[in-house]
């Protein structure tokens, strides 16, 4: 696959969490997720280019059916079921969760983390924006009150590292990709029902109101 | 022959026949007598199956490696390493196992009805299972998968009989103190593993030369707290008087018997294999600490008047003697004494096998005892002598041996033991002499209170008259329980006849050490029994004292039926009673026979006494009706130790407790500030 290709597909995953970061509404956050996902099966099935084997491309299939189609599909049944229109409010706001997308991001680039991101020279920077990746997933979860937030960030926490071990040539079988995939289908799964339950007993998503969960 | 019973085929059948007896055991749960003789079949025949491997293996030296398949986990290897030191553990494990199993067909029929025997079977077996694995596994990774077996079995064993609560809250101090010391093995395993990149205890083995002297001396101290929970060794006993009682009686004498004795062959394997060569700090640490739970384990067992909870404590005892030996040798190799040293390793092997037996055939007569009088307490026996007669004798027997009074096996490993303390005492420098000194001390003065508390224990539960009705209800146990009994009782006995052979094989497993490679003996055995130590140091006979025994008896017999039965009429009548009716009231109680050695170590014991009076005119209070004394023991280590150790955990807990906000959050933050300070950290 094209080199450009290639680091506009991993600018994609970065940009959309950036992006997820920002967004006021759900729905905007929950089709951000879906373009991550589809520029990852893009990345996927460069893998299925280069290697011809025809497993990948069942992964990528499954892919695209799992988190392209399937999981945006549910968060958009969620958004419209429970009337989650506009997402929960952050702990931080906007310009200081700016700054520390932006300090979280430095970090991954620094000279300290040359070690992992450093895995393969080649790909050091596209190592490091999918390192960045994975911190600003952790971070969604971190600064968002809202359950589907949390959902999101934790399904882009997976794209960012299969993103990374892409490119830092720690892709696994894809029997275990395929392993991974079922296992975040039956985790929606499990997911609708448990938020369902969760709403009909706090009357909202936002994890502050689910204080009385504390023993 | 011998090629084809010490083959890798024959010991996977061996363990193979535990795991049988396991599933077996919980298959068949429904129905308790097939339960019970499925599980006793199976385990007895585990047991004389694993006497003869480890019987062949000891006699003919020929060990036993291999490999018993390759995981795909790198650093767990399924791997087997039966050297002369395993088979010894083998040996006793399947030997008490042995009479154990025999004495459980009869015992467990009492919890016909209250618990499910198969289930009994099942934690049985597995725990056989896995004080097999300790002892024969070739590395750590798999050692720690046997010892948790072990540990979890055992625990599920303590706890069977689940409606005392008593029993359930024994469980869970053991649980407590078993994770403890596992936590402290798995870090010195961790920490050889960073040295010697292996947890083959041979490549640690043949590595030791790379690890810092410093981190020897952090795995020695992490070794020693978590072996010593599992031995039971002072202040880390807490859990062992409490859990070993609560189990069914043959599972007593088997925890009691052998399974704190895994803490001892681990021990033995790092400190005087793996380890070695080692400061003399080590083994004068271990000394001391023999030398504590020596003399603390049989004054605690005094003031006992439940009489598991007596016997739990003379194992405290008893591994104090065990690390008495331990240590001096430890000191010995260091000081680069290798012959003193392999004597006093073969002292110690010598009563790690006869603890293992007189402890066991203790338990199982407490048992005996306790299924008829239903009560623990021993103040509720007396008078079973007449009821029980032959439980009475092998009592008797026990008691002997463990107050090392010869000719039973007792006295000649503490007579080993104290050679080797008496050798420490005439070749070694004034510092060690002392500690040396103060141990042999303790050893003496733990021999003599072992004698006045089964003085005590015998009395008080056989002589005299029943103190309660169930006590003169009392009938003699069944045959299985009795042919249990009965053969530890006589291999008592035959071990302190025999000692000379015994002590020539232990010394062979002792030389089978890379440490005692071709090192000259100072253990010199002959063929009529006598084992003489150095040139004319001493020397000891059990064949010699059997005759010199037998002679006196036999001649204080005859004479004293010539000088007082001579030309005289017999008339039975009954005992001058001063006028008054004898009653069980009348006799000494436990309490009693305990309280003038209690109250000289009442420094140390700290003991309380109530006293209770009623008058038979409360307004006049003149004549008393009623009057008892009611003698407690503060327990010292759980006032001073251990309860203000649970203060600072809660304390420390509770501020801790401060980052638990509730908040999702908060937490997935503390991982993300984790992530990346460790990350910052190892990079």
């Amino acid at each position: 696959m094209n080199h450009a290709l290639i680091q506009f597909f991993v600018a994609v995953v970065f940009g959309t969490m950036i992006f997820s970061h920002l967004t006021k509404k759900n729905f905007g956050a929950s089709m951000a997720y879906g373009v991550q996902s589809l520029a990852v099966a893009a990345l996927l099935f460069g893998s299925f280019l280069e290697t011809q084997n025809k497993l990948i491309l069942i992964v990528v299939i499954c892919a695209l059916i799992v988190k392209v189609v399937m999981a945006p599909l549910f968060f958009s049944r969620l958004i419209r079921k429970h009337a989650l229109m506009f997402s929960a409010s952050t702990y931080l706001n906007t310009p200081l969760t700016l700054i520390a997308i932006a300090i979280l991001t430095f970090i991954a680039h620094s000279q300290k983390f040359a070690a992992v991101t450093g895995i393969v020279p080649a790909n050091q920077a596209l190592l490091s924006l999918a390192l960045a990746a994975m911190f600003l997933s952790l971070f969604l979860i971190v600064n968002r009150k809202g359950a589907l937030s949390h959902i999101i960030g934790i399904l882009s926490l997976e794209n960012s590292i299969v993103v990374f071990t892409i490119f830092a040539g720690l892709e696994q079988s894809p029997a275990l990709q395929l392993g991974i995939l079922f296992n975040i289908f039956i985790w929606l799964m499990i997911a609708q029902v448990f938020i369902s339950m969760l709403y009909k007993h706090f009357g909202s998503l936002n994890i502050t109101s689910m204080q009385s969960l504390k023993g | 022959m011998f090629e084809l019973m010490v083959s890798p085929m024959s010991f996977i059948l061996f363990l193979t026949l535990y795991f049988v007896g396991a599933i077996g055991s919980l298959w068949v749960k429904n129905n308790n007598t097939l339960a019970n003789i499925w599980s006793s079949a199976f385990s007895i025949a585990g047991s004389l199956w694993g006497l003869g491997l480890s019987l062949v293996i000891i006699l003919t030296g020929q060990t036993l490696s291999f490999v018993a398949q390759q995981t795909s986990f790198s650093l767990l290897s399924l791997s087997f390493d039966v050297d002369l030191l395993s088979a010894f553990f083998v040996f006793l494990i399947s030997l008490i196992g042995l009479f154990c199993s025999i004495y459980g067909i009869g015992y467990v029929k009492h919890y016909y009805g209250q618990y499910s025997i198969g289930v009994l079977g099942f934690y049985y077996h597995l725990f056989i299972l896995g004080l097999l694995l300790v002892v024969t596994a070739g590395s750590g990774i798999f050692f720690l998968i046997g010892w948790e077996i072990m540990s979890v079995a055992s625990y599920f064993l303590i706890v069977y009989d689940r409606k005392e609560r008593e029993n359930v809250q024994a469980g869970f101090l053991y649980l407590v103190m078993t994770y403890a010391g596992t936590a402290c093995i798995l870090v010195a395993f961790l920490l050889l593993y960073q040295f010697t990149g292996s947890f083959d205890f041979d490549v640690i083995r043949d590595s030791l030369a790379l690890i810092p002297a410093s981190t020897k001396n952090i795995i020695f101290i992490l070794a020693l707290v978590g072996f010593g929970v599992k031995a039971g060794i002072v202040p880390l006993h807490i859990w062992l008087p409490a859990a070993h009682p609560a189990a069914p009686s043959h599972i007593s004498a088997f925890l009691s018997g052998v399974m704190i004795k895994a803490g001892i062959f681990m021990m033995i394997r790092l400190f005087m294999d793996l380890l070695q060569p080692v400061p003399v700090w080590w083994g004068l640490t271990i000394l001391l600490i023999g030398a504590a739970s020596s003399l603390l384990g049989v004054l605690y067992a005094l003031t006992e008047h439940d009489l598991k909870r007596l016997l739990a404590y003379h194992s405290i005892e008893n591994i104090g003697i065990i690390l008495l030996g331990l240590g001096s040798a430890l000191i010995f190799a260091s000081l680069d004494l290798l012959p003193l040293s392999l004597l006093s390793l073969t002292a110690a092997l010598f009563h790690t096998l006869n603890h293992a037996i007189f402890k066991s055939l203790l338990f199982l007569c407490a048992g005996s005892v306790i299924q008829q009088v239903h009560t623990r307490n021993m103040e509720e026996y007396g008078g079973l002598i007449k009821m029980m007669p032959q439980t009475a004798l092998f009592f008797l027997i026990g008691s002997a041996a463990i107050s090392a009074l010869p000719p039973f096996n007792g006295f000649f490993s503490e007579w080993l033991t104290f050679q080797s303390l008496f050798q420490g005492i005439v070749l070694l420098d004034s510092s060690v002499r002392w500690v040396f000194i103060l141990a042999a001390g303790a050893l003496a003065f733990t021999g003599g209170l072992a004698l006045a508390c089964f003085v005590k224990a015998f009395g008080v539960t056989f002589l005299a008259r029943p103190r309660s009705a169930e006590a003169a209800c009392a009938k003699e146990s069944s045959w299985s329980l009795l042919v249990g009994m009965g053969s530890l009782a006589a291999l008592s006995f035959l071990l302190g006849i025999f000692s000379g052979h015994a002590v020539f094989v232990l010394q062979n497993i002792g030389r089978s050490f890379r440490l005692f490679q071709g090192v000259p003996t100072t253990i010199a055995v002959f063929g009529n029994q006598t084992i003489s130590i150095g040139k004319e140091f001493a020397s000891v006979s059990g064949l010699a004292f059997l005759g010199v025994l037998a002679s006196v008896c036999i001649g204080v017999l005859f004479a004293v039926r010539w000088t007082i039965y001579r030309q005289q009429k017999v008339q039975l009548g009954s005992t001058w009673d001063c006028g008054v009716d004898l009653n069980a009231r009348m006799e000494i109680t436990a309490t009693g026979f305990a309280r003038s050695i209690v109250l000289i170590f009442k420094g140390l014991l700290k003991p309380s006494v109530q006293q209770k009076i009623e008058y038979d005119d409360g307004a006049i209070r003149y004549a008393p009706k009623l009057k008892a004394v009611i003698l407690g023991t503060q327990d010292v280590y759980q006032t001073y130790l251990y309860q203000p150790m649970c203060r600072v955990t809660n304390a420390l807990s509770a501020r801790v407790k401060n980052i638990q906000s509730g908040n999702v959050n908060i937490y997935i933050s503390y991982i993300l500030v984790a992530l990346i300070i460790t990350l910052l950290f190892i990079l």
